[in-house]
């Protein structure tokens, strides 16, 4: 099976252990990725404009690409350029007036209607593959790994794009189970990270963090799994500098639900790109035995 | 005088020289309007010959003359079409009805670098260009492109970190600066695509290791004596040598095929 | 521009008369060749370079005696654009080590240099910085790179591809710089055409013996300029490029040294006085002096300044009777005028032929007889084909190609000439094209020597603008070559001869006075004002109608 694929610009550098977890995983899924050719940014960094027309025509034309190239759906993984893209393509799906602007702005492109689904990579492992379907092809599976399924903000809101109802976690539970994790709920599933309040207000940013983690932790969990580069850098990458401050006590190390599904299905961890998590990521999975042998 | 009909002829024939376009016998003349004012000229010219043609002396906006410069980058729109069109005014042929407006310098801004210490890194160029990400996918930038490049296609790949493609798709740059005038975001497209492909060059691309050889046998004297011996030799000798040398055959590889004579290499 | 119904209307009679054309070519007949008597006698009367009625002698300066072409002889004979009684010296508006003339890429190199050597540096140049021949250059850089090549070839080819009239001095620093050359390019970031292992994807051209000719897609020059300006920009704390800023006269000082030259701005008219301890002539070729009206290849300020100035300074030139013509440049469409139509489309069969599809020469005569015999068919028989701008061309007939070869073949073997046409909405394996000879390079220019010094302390020159390296006969790849083996050379050794200690003694036009004196005791009438920095393509009904004798004050309202 083939999908075309989005994959947004921070999976390319600093987030890139994200994709190759997934595209690794899903190899081994027999599902074949196609990056969709000539993407540009999601649109999740426009912030040019007040009006919200000019913030469309990046996110569309990447939906007019996988038109285009001949798609129905378009995959993507991270949090952010699904919402982005899902949302643009509901304005222009649905709202005629709008659609006929951006259409008419962009009169070098062909014209789109919303013809293309944007589909997140949970939505879309649990549709189109099944989770007994993923727990048959575990090679390696986490178990006695407590892992709290995290959010965040923009996989469930605005409801009318969000990948599963507001307060439901059943999408990520679904996997973290399929994977053999034990799953550990926590109330601050859907608590915002702090998003890119860190680059300007890093305090409140990081006792934003401080919540999420301590209350992960006090539910349980060991690892904390994420699909969003900007989460994982706030409570990931950040961690080690609020154990330092105090501000949290337990670690709670934390990985790309990719990742997870890679190591669990077989993928060796070299392709799972744990450099680019902290340090401590790849030593609990080692700890837990979660890692094929070499 | 840099330009006379003074060509020996029996029969006054008189023709186009050099640049001056004139107007045969019989031959139609269209309407354009320069700066929003008219000017009848030969259909055919090039805009740039045609505002010569109409009495305009450039000292800006004119360079190559031949499409490869970018001095000469010009804006356009039809008579009743709300449509801009870009070219350059070397290489786009008059219209009936167009009203153009050449656009032969437009500022950007451009940082400075030290090519030997940057690297081959792409955060280097996003601290130098953090305008980059200013960019909204407008795509105005590519519809300006004289030269087709997709502009936005290596913004976007220099956002992606791939220094690589947008040193590929930027290549044809002929840096008018035409993508820059119309960027909401203003960014200086042209200059980050010169780093990128300088950075490209230096460090991605893989160097020539015979090149490097042929540096070191050259800085150590080894060719002097043969280039003195040469310059010293009469007509005739250097003749023989010329004649006698063999010829590397068409079909072979690069770096392939080694000549019988290898006192001289 | 796709042709016009007229000339479609005319390409009809070469149609009509292919055919036959076709069977003759096809049994091997062909058009025949000129005897060498009649090659000569169609040289001197149509070839510009032969024409003894277009030349003349030049009765000042170091060349006096020497035969040119009329409009360059007249450039050497002229007058300064200054009066030098009326111009005040002792105001020195810029004072640096090294100035630069020219912008173009052997400049530009030459200005690195001397940065590198620690001066500081003005590149004065004419237009933006990069408009420059170095710029339309396509081909490709000569080097000897390859473990099969060396110098020793690389001088070799080069030689004898002069015809062995090259100074060898020269073509020694050109053989010996060359790799290191292509080597400084490549650390300052330029991407060439490389294997994947990183090798010179390196090729042949006519007259090469090892596959040399190195490149960058097919817009060589202009990657290297680009990379080269790009460079001076990361070097402002000690190089300043001053644009629209052209040298119209060099500056001694009193002990006969170099020692800066004035400039002029060209937007605000402005004249400044540059006090630098050495000179670089950068200034490029000639071809838009348009000697004889031939179109050209070269850029807009392509107009001889440096060899010009260098003149009255007492700096001769050599081999400046020698240019490269090429017999078919492009007529039409107007875009591609001047441009080159390589040899290979007549070396694959196509007939060149009259506004009446006959032939009237052997197509494969050598670049200058052909050339010759063309302005004979246009100009003096006078059936050439007038295009809707008036300029004359002749057919190439290349749908021969097709019916010779097979279909397909022009697309195969001309694909950059036939995306070039088809932009233009002309299908050159349907349609003929339209050529005429045009001007491509000057092959000589001001006299150095193989550190390319002038015989003026302090004066340097490098690139097209001086003379010899090629002899009568240009190599393809050389030209691009020559501006940074020379370029590089001019700024390196500019640098060592200020670090070596100079000391400027009061700034003088003497040698401008002393030249004008010259021309009037020769009795020179009239002469020209130059450098002449832009050519001027104003119609002469415009001139016409600019009133030029009936207005009061001509200087006020210019």
């Amino acid at each position: 099976m083939k999908i075309s694929y989005y994959p947004g610009c921070t999976l390319k550098s600093k987030a890139a252990n994200l994709e190759a977890a997934a595209v690794a995983a899903l190899a081994t899924l027999g599902i074949d990725v196609e990056e969709i050719d000539r993407w540009n940014c999601c649109g999740a960094v426009f912030s040019l404009t007040a009006d919200d027309l000019i913030h469309q025509v990046g996110p569309v034309r990447n939906l007019v690409r996988a038109k285009e190239q001949g798609a129905t759906q378009l995959v993507t993984l991270c949090s952010m350029c699904y919402n982005t893209l899902a949302r643009a393509n509901r304005i222009m799906r649905d709202d005629a007036v709008k659609r006929d602007t951006i259409n008419r702005f962009m009169d070098e492109e062909i014209d789109y209607a919303g013809e293309v689904e944007v589909v997140h990579l949970l939505t879309f492992l649990e549709r189109e593959v099944g989770w007994q379907k993923i727990r048959e092809k575990v090679k390696v599976p986490l178990e006695g790994l407590r892992v709290a399924p995290y959010y965040g903000c923009t996989l469930q809101r605005p409801a009318d794009v969000g990948i599963e109802p507001f307060g439901s976690f059943h999408l990520m539970t679904g996997l973290l189970e399929a994977l053999g994790a034990t799953v550990t709920p926590f109330a601050a599933a859907d608590t915002c990270c702090g998003s890119y309040q860190v680059l300007n207000g890093e305090a409140g940013a990081r006792s934003t963090a401080a919540v999420i983690l301590d209350n992960a932790a006090a539910s349980g969990a060991e690892a904390l799994a994420t699909s969003c580069p900007l989460c994982e850098y706030n409570l990931g990458k950040q961690q080690g500098r609020l154990l330092e401050a105090g501000q949290i006590t337990t670690a709670v190390p934390t990985f790309y639900f990719t990742q997870l599904l890679a190591v669990a299905l077989g993928v060796a961890p070299e392709s799972c790109l744990f450099d680019l998590n902290s340090a401590a990521s790849l030593d609990l999975l080692k700890t837990k035995n979660c890692l094929v042998a070499a | 005088m840099c330009d006379a009909d003074n060509t020996t002829t029996k029969k006054t024939i008189r023709v186009a020289t050099g640049d001056r376009a004139i107007l045969p016998e019989g031959a139609k003349t269209i309407p354009i309007y320069i700066m929003g004012k008219k000017y009848d000229v030969p259909e055919t010219l090039t805009i740039m010959k045609a505002m010569e043609f109409a009495g305009f002396k450039f000292l800006r906006g004119a360079g190559c003359r031949g499409g490869i410069c970018g001095a000469c980058p010009t804006v356009y729109r039809m008579a009743g079409d709300y449509k801009l069109h870009y070219g350059l005014a070397c290489q786009t042929v008059v219209e009936a009805n167009m009203y153009l407006a050449q656009i032969p310098f437009f500022p950007a801004n451009r940082a400075e670098y030290n090519i030997e210490e940057i690297g081959g890194a792409a955060e280097a160029i996003h601290a130098l260009y953090p305008e980059l990400f200013r960019c909204v996918a407008c795509n105005l930038c590519t519809k300006a492109c004289p030269m087709d490049v997709d502009v936005l296609g290596y913004i976007s790949a220099l956002k992606q970190g791939n220094i690589k493609k947008a040193a590929q798709l930027s290549f044809d740059c002929i840096q008018c600066g035409l993508c820059a005038s119309r960027c909401m975001g203003e960014i200086p497209q042209y200059h980050i695509a010169q780093l990128a492909r300088r950075v490209y060059g230096r460090y991605i691309q893989p160097r020539a290791e015979h090149l490097a050889k042929r540096v070191e046998e050259i800085e150590s004297g080894k060719y002097d004596a043969m280039l003195q011996d040469l310059s010293a030799m009469s007509k005739e000798e250097l003749e023989k040598c010329y004649v006698e040398r063999e010829r590397e055959p068409d079909m072979t590889a690069p770096g392939a095929w080694q000549p019988k004579e290898t006192r001289y290499l | 521009m796709a042709y016009t119904p007229e000339m479609k209307e005319l390409i009809k009679r070469v149609e009509a008369t292919r055919p036959e054309r076709l069977a003759r070519a096809r049994r091997g007949e062909n058009y025949p060749a000129l005897t060498m008597a009649e090659r000569e006698e169609v040289l001197s009367k149509y070839h510009p370079d032969y024409q003894s009625d277009a030349k003349r002698t030049v009765q000042v300066g170091p060349n006096k005696g020497d035969t040119f072409q009329e409009g360059v002889a007249r450039l050497l004979e002229s007058r300064s654009i200054v009066r030098p009684d009326k111009v005040n010296l002792s105001t020195v508006d810029f004072d640096t080590d090294v100035l630069v003339l020219g912008g173009g890429g052997a400049g530009t190199s030459a200005a690195i240099m001397a940065s590198q050597g620690g001066c500081r540096v003005i590149i004065a140049t004419k237009l933006r910085h990069g408009d420059s021949n170095t710029i339309m250059a396509e081909g490709g850089i000569q080097g000897a790179t390859q473990e099969c090549d060396s110098p020793y070839y690389h001088y070799l080819d080069t030689i004898g591809g002069g015809h062995f009239t090259n100074q060898r001095d020269l073509v020694a620093a050109l053989a010996h710089d060359a790799p290191l050359s292509i080597a400084w390019l490549e650390s300052l970031g330029m991407i060439f055409n490389k294997l994947p292992d990183g090798r010179m994807d390196s090729r042949h051209f006519g007259g090469s013996s090892r596959k040399r000719m190195q490149s960058a897609g097919d817009m060589t020059g202009a990657e290297i300029m680009r990379v080269i300006r790009d460079e001076v920009r990361n070097r402002s704390n000690l190089i300043t490029t001053l644009e629209f800023h052209p040298a119209v006269e060099l500056l001694l000082d009193e002990e006969g040294k170099c020692a800066g030259a004035i400039l002029m701005n060209m937007e605000t008219r402005e004249f400044s006085i540059v006090r630098a301890k050495a000179v670089v002539i950068a200034t490029g070729g000639f071809g838009r002096l348009h000697i004889k009206g031939f179109a050209t290849t070269n850029h807009y300020g392509a107009t001889m300044d440096g060899v010009v100035m260098a003149y009255r300074a007492g700096v001769g030139n050599k081999c400046l009777h020698s240019t490269q013509y090429h017999p078919t440049g492009v007529a039409y469409p107007e875009q591609n005028v001047g441009l080159l139509i390589t040899e290979k489309v007549r070396g694959l069969g196509a007939h060149v032929l009259n506004i009446d599809g006959e032939q009237f020469c052997f197509p494969l005569e050598p670049r200058d007889v052909e050339s010759a015999e063309l302005i004979r068919e246009a100009m003096d028989v006078g059936k050439g084909i007038i295009t809707p701008t008036g300029r004359v061309g002749l057919w190439l007939d290349s749908p021969m190609i097709e019916e010779l070869h097979g279909p397909g073949t022009v697309k195969k073997e001309l694909p950059a000439k036939f995306i070039q046409f088809e932009r233009h909405g002309i299908d050159i394996s349907k349609e003929p094209m339209l050529v005429y000879p045009t001007l491509h390079y000057q092959n000589g220019g001001i006299n150095v020597n193989g550190d390319s010094e002038t015989i003026i302390p302090g004066l340097y020159g490098a690139g097209e603008a001086i003379g010899g390296v090629h002899g009568e006969n240009r190599l393809m790849g050389n030209s691009l070559q020559d501006i940074i083996t020379f370029g590089r050379r001019a700024g390196r050794n500019a640098a060592s001869y200020i670090q070596g200690g100079v000391t400027l003694k009061g700034l003088t036009l003497d040698h401008v006075v002393k030249f004008e004196k010259e021309l009037a005791e020769a009795g020179i009438e009239d002469p020209a004002i130059a450098p002449i920095l832009l050519p001027d393509y104003a119609t002469e009904e415009v001139v016409e109608r600019r009133w030029t004798e009936a207005l009061t004050d001509r200087a006020a309202l210019r």
